[in-house]
């Protein structure tokens, strides 16, 4: 019975091997989650119709060496749209960047740009990355609203992993939305979709809106004060959530 | 005469219990693929005597499921295997209700959902486990290694609960890769369905994760 087994189970074997090339997704390895970069505002739904990102925000992989926020690739362009309405995050001069990683691959380098400057540079020298990675950068003197490119580059591929986040720099926190309108992308890629308006963070409480301490929302006829910054989500309304909300 | 006779039944029996003893009973109303029509208790019960031609687990396989159902099963079960000790750990000690809540959801979810995995795996006569050398070329990397628990373990107050959802947030990213290999690639309704479910599933709870994380 178990040398009958034997072939049968060989050949599954083998060819689930052959089939895991086929249909296997992108590999997909890595992004930040905090501050939350674009493609982690839209897998969490405080953006929306980004498309397949939202399966995959550990996916935006593509050739070393790209200045946009996809990396150059093909897939993914909707990261580039600067007038997507992305929500910035506020910010002081030093920032905490926070990685989700998917796949812990051997990593040469990890960079963090604005503009065309070089932010920092943390060389890991084909070391994996522990259980988690994080940076602490210095903004270097910028203020207001900015996009931050970060790279992971692997050290045993000619690829990288790209990530964007904005930033509202040097609000010190508090409800100030961003005003200034976005510098100069680090892309050429034309936006294709209209700009989507950030929803008010003050009037009816809606998933998907970014709230901080202090914002004032009414749901269901009742008014409730923030009591901790989030991005509001259903199941997350008012009366549910007495840790984020306090009613007035 | 009589003892080879004897031997011989005792041999069916030690098949038969083994046989009955690897379904698990567990009293999860799930899809289970006893319910379908290519039930494969038929095919246990035609038999010891006639199970393991290859020409018949052939024409079973081509009518029902592929390679890609078999894989996803070994590998989903492979993946709660892992996520179970972070969430046993973030059950215990997260700080944030919210982080306990979500590991004490998904520890329930999984318990399911493993339940109703083994049972299609085992309906179909194929070992829980994929076979060894199927992970050559992923190197392993996306898989928790002993190492992040252990960083887990030693993490206390906020670095603990950053550390969860950071592992927690990447270990399902990589549940949901899985199940939509499965939705793309399977060949079984049941478990496509089922790889959907997850996959939502995961989904809303990668966006509360998310949502934690990014709070300042």
């Amino acid at each position: 019975m178990r040398r009958r087994l034997t072939l049968p189970a060989l050949t599954v074997g083998a060819l689930v091997a052959s089939l895991f090339v086929a249909v296997s997704p992108a590999a997909a390895h890595g992004y930040i989650s905090s501050p939350p970069s674009r493609q982690a505002n839209c897998a969490s739904g405080a953006v929306s119709g980004c498309g397949d990102i939202v399966y995959e925000p550990q996916s935006v992989e593509a050739p070393k060496g790209s200045m946009q926020c996809n990396g150059g690739g093909s897939r993914f362009a909707v990261l580039n749209d600067n007038s997507k309405g992305w929500p910035a995050a506020s910010a002081g001069q030093s920032v905490t960047f926070n990685w989700v990683l998917t796949a812990r691959h051997s990593t040469s380098t990890w960079e963090y740009f604005i503009g065309n400057t070089l932010l920092a540079s943390f060389n890991d020298g084909g070391a994996q990355p522990g259980a988690t990675k994080s940076h602490t950068v210095s903004m270097r003197g910028f203020t207001g609203r900015q996009t931050v490119l970060a790279r992971w580059n692997i050290a045993d591929t000619a690829m990288a992993f790209y990530a964007c986040v904005d930033l509202n720099i040097g609000g010190g926190g508090g409800t100030t939305p961003p005003t200034t309108p976005p510098t100069t992308p680090p892309t050429t890629t034309p936006p294709t979709t209209p700009p989507t308006t950030t929803p008010p963070a003050t009037g009816t409480w809606r998933a998907g809106t970014a709230y901080v301490p202090g914002n004032v929302v009414t749901y269901n006829g009742a008014s409730y004060t923030c009591r901790q910054a989030h991005t509001a989500l259903t199941g997350w309304e008012p009366p549910n959530v007495p840790a984020l909300w306090t009613r007035n | 005469m009589d003892a080879k006779l004897a031997v011989r039944a005792a041999l069916v029996l030690i098949l038969l219990v083994s046989g009955c003893g690897s379904q698990p009973e567990t009293g999860t109303p799930a899809p289970a693929p006893a319910s379908t029509g290519t039930s494969p208790n038929a095919t246990s019960s035609t038999g010891t005597a006639s199970t393991g031609t290859s020409s018949s687990a052939t024409s079973f396989n081509a009518t029902s499921f592929n390679g890609t159902d078999v894989m996803y099963l070994q590998m989903g079960i492979a993946q709660i295997a892992e996520g179970s000790q972070v969430v046993a750990l973030a059950t215990e000690r997260a700080t944030d209700p919210r982080v306990r809540a979500l590991a004490a959801e998904l520890a329930a979810q999984w318990r399911e959902e493993l339940g109703t995995m083994q049972r299609w795996l085992t309906g179909w006569s194929r070992p829980l486990t994929a076979p060894t050398g199927s992970h050559e070329g992923h190197g392993e990397l996306h898989m928790l290694r002993p190492s992040d628990i252990g960083e887990l373990r030693a993490a206390t107050g906020e670095t603990f609960d950053r550390t969860a959802v950071s592992l927690l947030l990447g270990h399902l990213g990589n549940v949901v890769e899985t199940a939509r290999m499965e939705s793309a690639g399977g060949a079984y309704p049941p478990v496509k369905s089922f790889a959907e479910t997850v996959t939502i599933r995961r989904q809303a709870q990668i966006q509360r994760l998310l949502a934690v994380a990014a709070e300042p």
